[in-house]
Order: C-alpha cells, then structure tokens, then sequence
C-alpha cells in the first residue's frame, strides 16, 4: 500500500511540474535573438562608423550594379549598343541584343534592373538623409558630409533616371506608403529636385574628400553635375559659371596614357574597387581576349571617326585580328578586376568634360575664342591640332564631334548627347535599321504600371 | 484507407503488448513428448505473431517471422490459432505433426489498423480526422531516391509535382491546394518520427542551378528507411500542429525492430533510366529553312558573319541531335541495403545500412550517391510501466553534376552545330565560331549533406490510464556545395589562365532540437472511454548559411581551396534563430465505439513575429458516428459491413515566412569599398504583422461493403486561408519590391476525395485487389478588400483560382501581315499591359489520382500505378526563342505564316530585326496560345516479384523483382514533360530495374 501512495505522491508531484512547465511556456514572451549577421537599423545611426558604413555600401553598390556599373549591365555597355558605339557578336542571347537592335519592350528584365536597382540606391541615399537627420550622435560636420554625399547620390541617380526613361518620380523618402503611388513628374520638375539636391550637396560637401584618391564624391563633383545639368538644360550661362569653377579648382592630366590611371590628375571622382589590389569592372567587360568577338566591340561608325593621328584611338582602343578581320575594342582600362596591383579605377567624373561642357556653354554664348581654347586643349592632349571650327555651328559640330570621341563607352554620354542635340534620328537611322523614333525613352518597366497604375501612361511606343 | 494493415509494425507491437503471457518466442512445455511444427500465413504472407494455444493446456507459443511455429504438445490436444484481425481457429492435431494454417480476415480487422496522428494514434475506423497513408510496402517497390517521390498518385488530396529529373533535385507538395497568396507559404509540414523536420532548403540556388531550384531538403532520408507516411489533412488531424498545420502534416516514421528471431536481410536493385520525354526539334534541313526565310523576311541577302550557321562557317549538311547528345545518355541506379532486426518483448532492435547511387543522363561521369544508417531501439521494463523508445537516423548524400543541366544548350542548339570534339578529341570551338557546351563540363556541382535525425521517447506509466511521456529531438543537417568554373570552360583562344578560374561554395547547417513532455490519461467511463492528453513543446532552430566566392587560381587543381585564390570575397554569411513554443492537447471521448468526439488545440508563440503577435491559439473539433453498429443497420444493411460518418471543424495557422521580417535591419553588403564592407537595408519593413489563419470544415463518410471487400470513402473538405501573409508587390520606386504585411483577403480551396478500395477476386492462390483515389479540387480567392486598388489588382480575380494566368486573347496570325495579333479589349489601338490582359487560364489541376491494382498468385506479385492528371499547362510557346534567331525550334513552328492569305497559328520569321514580329512574340508569351492542355497518364510504377519457395525450405527467403517508374507518359501537351512543364528542367526520368532480396 505503501508503495502505491508513494507513487500516487510522486505522479501528482510529477503532474504539478508538468502543469508548471506547461503554464511557464504558454505565455512567456518569446526571445527574439538578432543574429550575428544583422544590425538594427536604429543601431546604424548612433555612430559615425556605421553610417560610414551604410555609405560605402552605396558606393560599392553603385560600382557593381546598375546604372553606373562598369559590368556589362551598366550604362557604360548598354547604352554604347543601344547608340552607335558598339555592336553586338554573341550567338548565345544576352540582355544587351535588344538594346544593341533598339527594341526594348517594358517586359525586357534589363529594362526593370536599371530601374530598380537605381530606386533601391535611392532608397538608401534617402535612409541615411533621414537617420542623419534624426540622430543626435554627430558632429556638424560629420553631419554635413553624409549628408552632402546622400544628396549627391540621389540627385546622380534621379538625372540618369530622368533622361532614361522620360518623366519620373522624384523620391524623397524612404516611407513606401508615399513611394508606392507616386506619379510621373514633368522633366522640368524633376530638374528642379535635382538641381536643388546638388547645390545643397555642393554646399555641405567638403572642398577636398577625405582619402585623397577621389573614390568620394566633394563640392567639385557636385558642381561639375550641377554644370552638367544646367548644359542639357540648355541654361548656358549657369552651365558655364559651374565648369569654370571647377576647372579653376581642380588639375589636368596632360599626358594621355595617364588619364585612366587611379592617379591621374584630371579625376574628379572614381570607384574604389572591391577588392585589394583590384581594378575596373570595365577592363573585364569590354576586352577582347580573341577575334572573333564573342560578345561585343565597338562599331566601325565610332571607330572610323577617330583621325589616324588621334592619340586617343591608339591609346584607348585596342584591336584583335585573326588575320583578316580586324576587331576595335574600347581600351580606356587595360587591366582587369583581379590583377594583383591596383592601377585604374572606374572614373565616372573627370575634367576633360567640363573642358566641353564649358565650350559648349560659350559657343552657345558666343564666346567663340573661349570655345576654341577648351576644345583645343582637348584636341591638343590628344595630338591633334587646333580645331578649325570658328562658327557657332561649327563649333557645335565640333563639340558634338569631340564629345564622340573623349567620351566613348562612359555612362552613356554619346546616346545623351545625340538626344539633347535633337539628332538621335538623324544619326542613328542610318546605322541603326531597328531604330525608331520613340526609342529616345526606354519603356517604364511593366511591372512598374501593372503594380502602381498612378505611373501610366506607358512612354510611346511601347 | 488502405489495406495495408497487416503488416503494420504498430500491430505487431501492440500485439506483444497484449500477450505477456508468451514472452518469448517458442515455449517448449517440458513434460509433453509431442512436437507439432508448421507455418501460418495469410493469403499473401507468412503472418508472424500468431497465438497458438493449446486448447486443454495452459500453454502456447507464437509464430515467427517466417510465420513458423513449433510446439510440444499432446496427441489428442487441439490447437487454437487466434491473431489480431482474423478469425480464429481451432485445429484438432488428430496425430498429425505438420500443419500449414492458413488465417482468414475477420470482419472488424479495419478496426485494429493503427494509424499515427502524430501526438497520439487512433484505429482507422474510429478515426475523427482526415487521415492518408502508404507504408513500405509501397515505398520499396519504387525505385526512387527521395521519399516525396514515392507518394505520388497514391494519397487523396496530396498533389506533389517533380520539378527535375536531375537527381537530388526538387518537388511541390500542395495538400489540399494552394492556401498562401505567396507562392511559397503552402508548404506542409513534415515530422520525421516526433520531429519537425524543416521544408526549407539549405541550398543556394546560385551553386546549384543545375537542379533548376535549390536542392530537396528531404534527400535527408532514404525513402527505404520508411516504415510508413501519414499525411494529415483536416483540422481534426492537423489543429494540434497548430500554427503550422494549415497546409497539412507530413508524419514520417522510420522503421522500427520486431521482435522474435534475429533476422538479416539483404537487398539490392540495379537499373536503368532515361528521361521520359522530349521535344521533337527540327532537323537540319527545316533549320536552315527557317533561318534563310527569317533573312529573307527582314531584307537581308548577304548572311551577316555572325550568323556562322547560314553563311557557310559550319557545314549546312551536319546534323546531330542535340537532346539525344547531351541529354540521352543511359542513367544507371544501384541500391544496396542490410538490416539485422530481433529481440523479445522487452528490446527491440533494428540495424539498418543502405547505400544507394545513381548517375545522369549527362555527358560525362556524374553520380549521386547516398549512404544512409539507422539504429532503433525500444525497451520496456518487465511491468510495462517504463518504456523507452531511441532512433538514429544518419544520413550522407553526395552529388556530382555539371555545373548546369544542359537543357537550354539541348534544345537551342542549331541542329549542324559542328561536333563536340575536334579530330585530337580535344574540344572543338570551331575557330572561336562555336561556344562548345561540353565546355561546361569542365566544371562540376559537388554537394555533400549530412544528416542526423535523432529521437527519443521516455514514457513511464506509474498508474494504470496514465503516461507521463517527453519525446525528446535532436535534428542537424549540413550541407556543403560548391560550383566550379574553371577557365577551361572558355575557349583556349582567349589565351586565358586558371587566374580567372573560380569557385562557389555554399555551407549550410542547420540544427533544431525539441523537447516535448506531454501526459496521456485514459479512463473507461460506463461504455465510454476518454482519452486525454496535454503536451508542450520547446524548439529552438539555428540556421546557418555562408556563400563564399573565390577566383584566381595559380592552379587549377588548387581551386577546392579558396585559401589558396588571389580574391576571396563572402557573398553573405548568416545566422538566424527561430525560437518556438506550445502548449497542446486533446481529449477524446469514444461511446461504446458508436460515438465519438475529438478536441484539439494548441497555442503557439514563434519568434517570427513582434512583439504582441507572438502567440495565438488554435483548436479543432472532430465527430464520428459509427451507424454499422446501430441494431437497426445491423439488422436492415447486413451487406453494408461498415459505415461511418465522421466530420470536423477548426482552426490551424501559418508561419512560413522569414525571420527577423518585422525588424528594421541593415546587413553586409558583402562588397567592400575603401577597403572596408559596406551595409545595405535589409528590406522594407513591417512591425506589426503576425499569424495567418486556416478554417477547415470536412464532412465524410466511409462505407465498408460486403464484408469489407469494398471499402470506399467520400469527403468533401472546405478550407478558408485569412488574414495572409504576403510579401506584398510594391513598385521598384519604393526601394524594393516587397513588403511583408497580413493582407485581408481569403483563399478557399474546396474539393472531393475519393478513395475506393476494393478486393476484386480472392480465391486459393489468386487475389486482385484495386485501390482507386482522385481528388477533385477546386481553389477561389473568396475576397480580397480593395483588390482593384491593391497591388495585386492585375494579378487575381476575386472568384478565381490563385493559379491563374491574366493573358492577352490571341487572334492568331493577321493572314496579311504574319503577325500575331490579339484583342484590344480597351480599343486603345495597342496591346498593353494590364488592360488587354483579360483572358484567364487556370493552371490548377482540375482532378488527378492514381488506380492501383495488385495481383497475387501464390508466390507472384504483380503491381501497378498509374497516375492521372487532368490539368493546363504552359507550352512550349511561352518559352522557345525567336523563330528565326540562331536557336532550334519545336517543329510545331513549321506550319508558320509565309505568304500573304496564310492561315496559321505561328507567325513569320525574322532573325529579330522586325520589331512588330518581335512585340508579336513577346506578346504571344503572354497570350492564350501559350497556355494548353497539359493532362497526362503515366504508367508511374509497376513492381513484379516473386518468392522463390525452394529456398523458403532452406530457411533462406528468397524474392527478386523488377521495378519501374515512369514508364510511360500519354499526353498532348506541346512541350518537354506536362508533369515538371518547367521549360528549362530536365523532365523526371523512367527507370527500370531488378532486385533481389533475400531474409535468413
């Protein structure tokens, strides 16, 4: 009998644990342990470190993907196919085929990436303008420069945007709820936002960046845009006044086998590579190793416009024969990604631009002389002599001529260019037999209107 | 339900509980000088287990395994032999020494099959909830390497579609349909012997794009370890799993040890497989046809240089079959297994070894091979009040494959493409001309899981009625996979080095453990018994990934060594936590096995969710009513052997969606800049989301006819999904392209299930037994407030299924222009989206089962399945290049426009230059004609096998046989394989095979 109650005595002792236990779990809050690999967002913005942190992730973003990639889904490439820098070889279909035979539809997944991938930059450039601003953890200075560089970013972006794909939202916060129904802004609105982001960058930006090699942005840069802008905005005098300040205020690199160099003199601002002793995405993306072409290389139409004594076409462009054909490949960087020693970086603002942007600026003004200066002191680092152009047109003939030929396979400076000069049929029906006119603007992404209609209408055309 | 029933080890098991008396296995009375011997069997098997009792004697024994039996006894006494489920019998020995007994079922045998509802049991006939199974029976006679595989065309309601043939690749499992708005929140649940076993996969799909997805995560167990797989499917059954039972519970339970003599057994397949099907592509002669049209089409005379297929590069006279080269080949499949069972009635044990391998149908040497042990141990103190159960699962699966599964390069290859290999046997590249798909080969996908599943329970039953048990789990899974790019997959002329080879790995683990004390009360009240039970359960799961790349090798043998590349770079390296807890229980009250009622319900709390939607409760509730007892049924119905009506109501949940998605985070980018790792957002985020909720209703009944030789069931189900958890689409301007929120909408997925098993012929030798199911079910979005002003409001159709496609109607090809041209539903002039995107195609299937049969003749046995699908499909128009371009197509594009007045539904060529051709067929993607009949018949398995008696004599028990899966596919679907229907997966493979199995 004993035993029995001894056990009946250990069963309800048993039970009531077990009851216990059952109680204790039901209702306890559940720990929620924030693994290793994440930071609280609220965390970012209580130290100068991480938001240095967060920025360089934009800047190491921007360097690989997207719009300002050197890879082959960058402007650099896609927009060389969709003008007439370069044409296209592959046999096994790539993204860039229909930008290289100009018929995009809003379903191409490219046309969706650049897109995205820029938005979600800004998206980025907008957190950290808004953990900044609700942060007391900074100094005034700290303050200013993440600040300065988030507005840069953001108005860069929302400029490329722009001139891409027509009118666009311009996104000024992070908070979806505002982001997911937004319409399209007149271009000139948008311009506006834009403009208003870089003098206000150009106000807070430091006169010189902190690392010494140009990997970030400073007031120049923001200037030398803000010249850029107020050129395709046709607003000269300002486009003239902002050049000048930064061709005052900044070096040249006379020798042309040294303007690539992650030294060179005339760089505004360039991308630090990923990796110790790296170099550009550019290098791997367009040389060519052997003939034929497996993917790409540059067209007979930009390669023909070179002179033979352009020092440009012998330094900046490389060629590949297999004996009877020869194939011309942009050479601007020689070396590639995993090189061992780190000489080239990609440059996405240097001075020779300005240099064209202000003789544009004075042609337009009439300030022929001043013209002639800055496009000779192109032509001149390039061995070539004086320019013979003395009238406006002619100048502008000139400088459009120019432009081609400096700029090549940069960030999409040839398709632009046509575009704002009004000659992007004039040019490229020719060469170009699936060109029409409403490809001046990319299709809006499809999935873009089928999830936010307050983005219709669809570009024409599309 | 099936009748598999009488060889469930659960039988067996509650069989030796019931017996104390004749503990071990052959008692020899001591003062009888008599010895009787023989053998009991069923009219298919030897039965082991049977009570043989002497009538006049208080003395017995049980048959063996082998169903044999010997006794000493006397002369004139008389032999009883009485087994669970059949009838008994008595025998007068009359002076004979051998007797062969054969036992017949007895009518109420359907009672005593025991089916696992995981936290608890319950026969098949006093069942509450909706409950399928197959056992090992079925699971061994298909030659296939993961356990989903196996359960396809035979349960009710489980619909689960191969997605590659390439093995070590993946599956869709809906039960019920499709319940999640989000394409991947409809995963069961799967618990491998009391615990969880995680769905998601450890894989990455940038290392393994060769399986077309990420690896199954259920390769982790070998499908010959399998005692039996319940799959779980109302709310009666599924309410006490909760929060994660809203899409069905997938109950694995690992084979167990018998007891009785110590038994070895070996047994080997070897076989042959190939895929099932592919497309007829054109040859040649129609190639070049197209291309010159298509040139001819855009105005183009002179073949521009790249266009080496036409302009006289390649041979035009070559032709080779690109799907039979590289696709063709011959997949060889080899398994091997032993096990050593045994023990009386206090230990148990079961040791099992299996190794099988398999290779592809690839170029090239590639295998995937899995080793696999378990260990099973139960052992109960000699009162029975104290029993411990222990199984070990250990599982290790490798997988070499190319690094891509060459379907694209199969199909789009021109058909005089030059050969693979020059006249050294070196790869030919054709001067540069020709990008050499074997090529890829130079590189290979390695993967390597491990996995143990471990589980114990300790139960200790201190007063009769009550069990105080905890089942305790342990679960680590590893995954390692790596891809490799050598440099020598490109063409030597680049004159590149392996400085530019490169390697991708992905390391993964992932380990859960579980602890779950629960108390089990029984209590006999009048005529009635109720059962209760209360349980709680702790898990904690921490998954770890990290992807690394490595490029620049001095080397290429050095590139499995990422220590020893120019360039490392960690892609991303994770760790999350998912933390969980419960408290469950169920009380069940049985009147006099006429009436009964089953309550369930479970709170959970997941550490998924924010604060204040940790937790929430579920609960269900079941009813039978067992009429075949009334007297009055009894006595009108005497040929209806059975009936039942049984239904259930209640709630179950979800949580499938990530952690940490209600955080506002930051992460490595992965990508350094200055030298230093820059951080990225994470996503949008939501603090405030939590649970999914899952209605189900059922109603059923289940009818046993004449004696139980016809047993069919009906249900009707009625499952409504709210308050959904959805990634919801947001525009790319918002940053990202998704938010995680619970969107107030409703899916309801209704259906039939039926399910008939039927004896058709039984008599001597012979038998035929037919198992027919089809599910029937149908998916709706109920509601959805606001649908046209949401995000999905060009996605769904309140009204419609989930499963559907928004199309363009097509009009087929304008007879003047060649063009595709479709209706302009909102007279715009243009074809654009979402306005002219009216037309609806539903891709969920309309019914699909499987009829089973199985013939015995003595020592033969013949099965097979056949699987049905009734259903549409995407064909191969929404995925085939450009006619016209440098790429093979379908012949179904032969009959394309050519002329002026053509009729046709394939518009003209062009090489791509013609935009309006170009919208055209990005259009025709997005149109009806991309969308057709994708039913299919499939023979999916036949097992032949036979035992050969003479060796029975010799103790030996000898069976060989021969297998197949897939064997043949009806179909007119116009595409590579209407199961898998992914244009750019290898279709599932036919495999033929034979075995032996021999038992001593």
């Amino acid at each position: 009998m004993k035993n029995i109650y001894n056990t009946i005595l250990k069963t309800s002792e048993g039970i009531t644990f077990l009851l216990l236990l059952f109680a204790f779990f039901s209702c306890e809050r559940i720990e929620v342990e924030t693994p290793s690999h994440l930071l609280g967002g609220n965390n970012v913005y209580t130290d100068p470190t991480t938001v240095e942190a967060a920025i360089i992730g934009i800047y190491a973003n921007l360097r690989d993907y997207g719009l300002l990639s050197g890879g082959a889904q960058g402007m650099s490439n896609l927009m060389g196919q969709y003008a007439d820098e370069l044409d296209y070889y592959s046999a096994i279909p790539l993204p860039e085929e229909s930008f290289n035979k100009n018929n995009l539809t809003p379903s191409e997944p490219a046309v969706a990436e650049i897109w995205n991938s820029a938005y979600n930059q800004i998206y980025s450039t907008n957190a950290i303008l808004e953990g900044v601003a609700g942060s007391d953890f900074f100094s005034e200075e700290e303050k200013a420069e993440f600040t300065g560089e988030a507005l840069f970013i953001r108005g860069l972006l929302h400029f490329y945007l722009l001139n891409l794909y027509g009118d666009i939202p311009y996104i000024k916060t992070t908070n979806y709820i505002v982001n997911k129904s937004v319409s399209r802004m007149a271009e000139s609105d948008v311009y506006a936002l834009i403009t208003a982001d870089l003098l206000e960058a150009a106000e807070l930006l430091p006169e010189t960046d902190s690392t010494g090699e140009h990997t970030r942005p400073n007031k120049y840069t923001a200037l030398a845009l803000l010249a850029r802008v107020y050129l395709y905005q046709k607003n000269y005098e300002l486009a003239n006044q902002y050049a000048s300040l930064v061709i005052e205020n900044n070096g040249w690199e006379d020798n042309i086998a040294n303007v690539f160099l992650n030294s060179s003199r005339s760089t505004l601002w360039q991308f630090s590579p990923g990796q110790v002793g790296g170099n550009t995405l550019e290098a791997d993306t367009f040389i060519i190793l052997s003939a034929p072409p497996s993917t790409r290389a540059l067209s007979s139409a930009l390669v023909n416009a070179f002179s033979e004594n352009d020092l440009r076409k012998t330094n900046w462009i490389g060629v590949v024969t297999d004996g009877n054909n020869s194939w011309y490949f942009p050479y601007k960087y020689k070396i590639g990604l995993g090189a061992g020693s780190s000489q080239e970086y990609s440059i996405i603002f240097r001075m020779a631009e300005q240099y064209i942007i202000r003789a544009e600026a004075n042609t337009r003004l009439g300030n022929i002389a001043e013209a002639q200066n800055d496009i000779n002191k192109i032509r001149n680092r390039a061995g070539l002599d004086n320019t013979t152009a003395t009238t406006e047109s002619e100048l502008l003939i000139a400088i459009l001529q120019e432009r081609q030929l400096e700029l090549f396979i940069e960030f999409g400076h040839r398709f632009f260019d046509l575009k704002r000069v009004g000659k992007l049929d004039e040019v490229l029906d020719q060469l170009k037999p699936g060109w029409n006119t409403t490809d001046r603007l990319f299709p809006l992404p499809e999935r873009e209107l089928v999830v936010n209609p307050n983005l219709q209408p669809q570009n024409p055309g599309y | 339900m099936k009748n598999y029933y009488r060889h469930t080890y659960a039988l067996k098991v509650s069989l030796c509980l019931l017996f104390p008396l004749f503990t071990s296995i052959t008692t020899y009375a001591q003062d009888a000088p008599y010895l009787v011997t023989g053998r009991v069997q069923d009219e298919t098997a030897p039965l082991a287990g049977v009570n043989i009792i002497l009538k006049h004697k208080n003395k017995g024994t049980i048959s063996d395994l082998d169903g044999r039996f010997a006794i000493n006894t006397a002369a004139n006494d008389t032999l009883v032999f009485s087994f669970l489920g059949y009838t008994p019998q008595e025998i007068p020995i009359g002076g004979k020494t051998e007797f062969y007994i054969t036992m017949e079922p007895s009518a109420q045998a359907l009672d005593q099959v025991v089916i696992n509802a995981g936290y608890y049991k319950v026969s098949d006939k006093e069942k509450t909830g909706s409950i399928t199974r197959i056992t090992a029976t079925e699971i061994e006679n298909q030659p296939v390497s993961n356990p989903l595989a196996a359960m396809q065309g035979r349960m009710a309601g489980v619909n689960i579609v191969q997605s590659t043939g390439v093995p070590g690749g993946g599956f869709s499992v809906r039960i019920r349909g499709r319940n999640s708005i989000r394409a991947d929140g409809s995963e069961p649940l799967y618990i491998v012997d009391g615990v969880p076993y995680p769905s998601q996969s450890l894989g990455n799909i940038n290392v393994s794009n060769v399986l077309g997805n990420s690896q199954s995560p259920l390769n982790g167990i070998s499908p010959n370890d399998i005692e039996s797989i319940e799959v779980l499917k109302d709310a009666d059954a599924t309410a006490i799993y909760g929060s994660r039972g809203a899409n069905g519970v997938v109950l694995i339970t690992t084979k167990m040890g018998k007891s009785g003599k110590t038994r070895f057994q070996i047994n080997t397949t070897t076989g042959v497989g190939s895929i099932t099907r592919d497309l007829d592509l054109l040859n040649t002669e129609q190639y070049l046809a197209m291309r010159r049209e298509a040139f001819a089409n855009d105005g183009i005379t002179e073949y521009p240089f790249n266009a080496y297929d036409v302009n006289g590069t390649w041979s035009t006279n070559r032709y080779t079959d690109w799907q039979e080269e590289l696709l063709g080949g011959t997949a060889y499949y080899n398994t091997a297994s032993a096990s050593v069972q045994g023990g009386d009635n206090q230990t148990r044990f079961l040791l099992r070894g299996g190794y099988e391998e398999q290779t592809t149908v690839f170029p090239g040497d590639f295998k995937y091979k899995k080793g696999s042990a378990l260990l099973n141990l139960n052992h109960s103190s000699p009162n029975n009040k104290f029993t411990l159960q222990f199984n070990g699962n250990y599982v290790v699966d490798n997988n070499k494959l190319p690094p891509i599964n060459l379907v694209n390069e199969a199909r789009n290859l021109p058909p005089n493409a030059p050969s693979l290999y020059d006249a050294n046997g070196d790869l030919n590249w054709e001067d540069g001309t020709f990008t050499n798909p074997l090529a890829q080969l130079n590189g290979e996908y390695l993967s390597r899981t491990n996995t143990l599943l471990s589980s114990g329970t300790i139960a200790y039953r201190p007063l009769k009625g009550l069990e105080i048990k905890t089942n305790l789990g342990f679960t680590t899974n590893t995954l390692k996979e790596t891809k490799t790019s050598p440099h020598t997959i490109y063409n030597p002329d680049y004159g590149l080095n392996s400085s530019y080879s490169s390697i991708i790995v992905n390391e993964a683990n992932r380990r859960s453990y579980i602890v779950e004390p629960q108390l089990n009360y029984k209590k006999s009240i009048g005529k009635g018994n109720l059962n209760l039970l209360l349980g709680s359960t702790i898990q904690k799961e921490i998954t770890t990934k990290s992807l690394l790349f490595a490029q620049g090798f001095s080397s290429n043998s050095l590139i499995y060594n990422p220590a020893s590349a120019a360039n490392i770079a960690i892609m991303s390296n994770t760790e999350e936590v998912y933390n969980y807890r419960a408290l469950f229980g169920r009380l069940n009250f049985n009147w006099n096995h006429k009436y009964i009622v089953n309550l369930t319900g479970r709170r959970d709390g997941s550490s998924r969710f924010g604060p204040g939607n940790q937790y929430a409760n579920f609960g269900a509730i079941g009813a039978a009513w067992i009429f075949s007892k009334e007297e009055l049924i009894k006595n009108k119905l005497s040929f209806l052997s059975f009936g039942k009506l049984r239904g259930s109501y209640g709630t179950t949940g979800n949580d499938q969606i990530g952690n940490y998605g209600f955080l506002d985070t930051y992460t490595s980018s992965g990508l350094s800049y200055q030298g230093m790792q820059g951080l990225i957002p994470v996503s949008l985020f939501n603090p405030h989301f939590g649970w999914e909720t899952n209605k189900k209703l059922e109603g059923a009944i289940e009818l046993g006819l004449l004696k139980d030789k016809i047993n069919l069931s009906a249900s009707y189900y009625q499952n409504r999904s709210s308050n959904q958890l959805v990634g919801i689409p947001l525009p790319g301007t918002t940053g990202f392209s998704t938010l995680q929120a619970n969107l107030p909408a409703t899916v309801e997925n209704t259906g039939w299930e039926f399910e008939l098993a039927t004896t058709n012929f039984q008599r001597d030798n012979f038998s035929w037994k037919t198992f027919i199911n089809i599910s029937l079910p149908r998916n709706k979005l109920l509601a959805f407030p606001n649908l046209d002003a949401s995000t999905y409001a060009n996605q769904y159709i309140i009204g419609e299924p989930l499963d559907i496609l928004l199309l363009y109607n097509s009009n087929g090809v304008d007879p003047e222009t060649g063009i595709y041209t479709f209706e302009d539903v909102d007279g715009d002039d243009a074809i654009t989206k979402p306005n002219d995107l009216k037309t609806i195609a539903n891709l969920s299937p309309k019914y699909f089962g499987g009829i089973q049969n199985t013939f015995t003749y003595a020592n033969l046995s013949l099965d097979f399945l056949v699987q049905f699908v009734k259903q549409q499909g995407r064909n191969f128009m929404a995925n085939s290049p450009l006619p016209g371009t440098m790429a093979n197509q379908s012949t179904e594009i032969l009959n394309h426009w050519q002329q002026q007045g053509d009729n046709t539904n394939v518009q003209l060529f062009t090489t791509g230059l013609n935009q309006e051709a170009v919208s055209g067929y990005v259009n025709n993607y997005d149109s009806d004609s991309s969308v057709g009949d994708a039913s299919f018949i499939r023979l999916k398995n036949i097992s032949l096998s036979y035992t050969i008696p003479t060796l029975s004599t010799l103790g030996v028990d000898c069976r060989v046989y021969a297998l197949a899966q897939n064997l043949l596919t009806f179909t007119k679907y116009k595409g590579p394989d209407p199961e898998t229907q992914i244009y750019d997966n290898l279709p599932p493979l036919k495999l033929v095979s034979i075995g032996l199995e021999l038992t001593l």
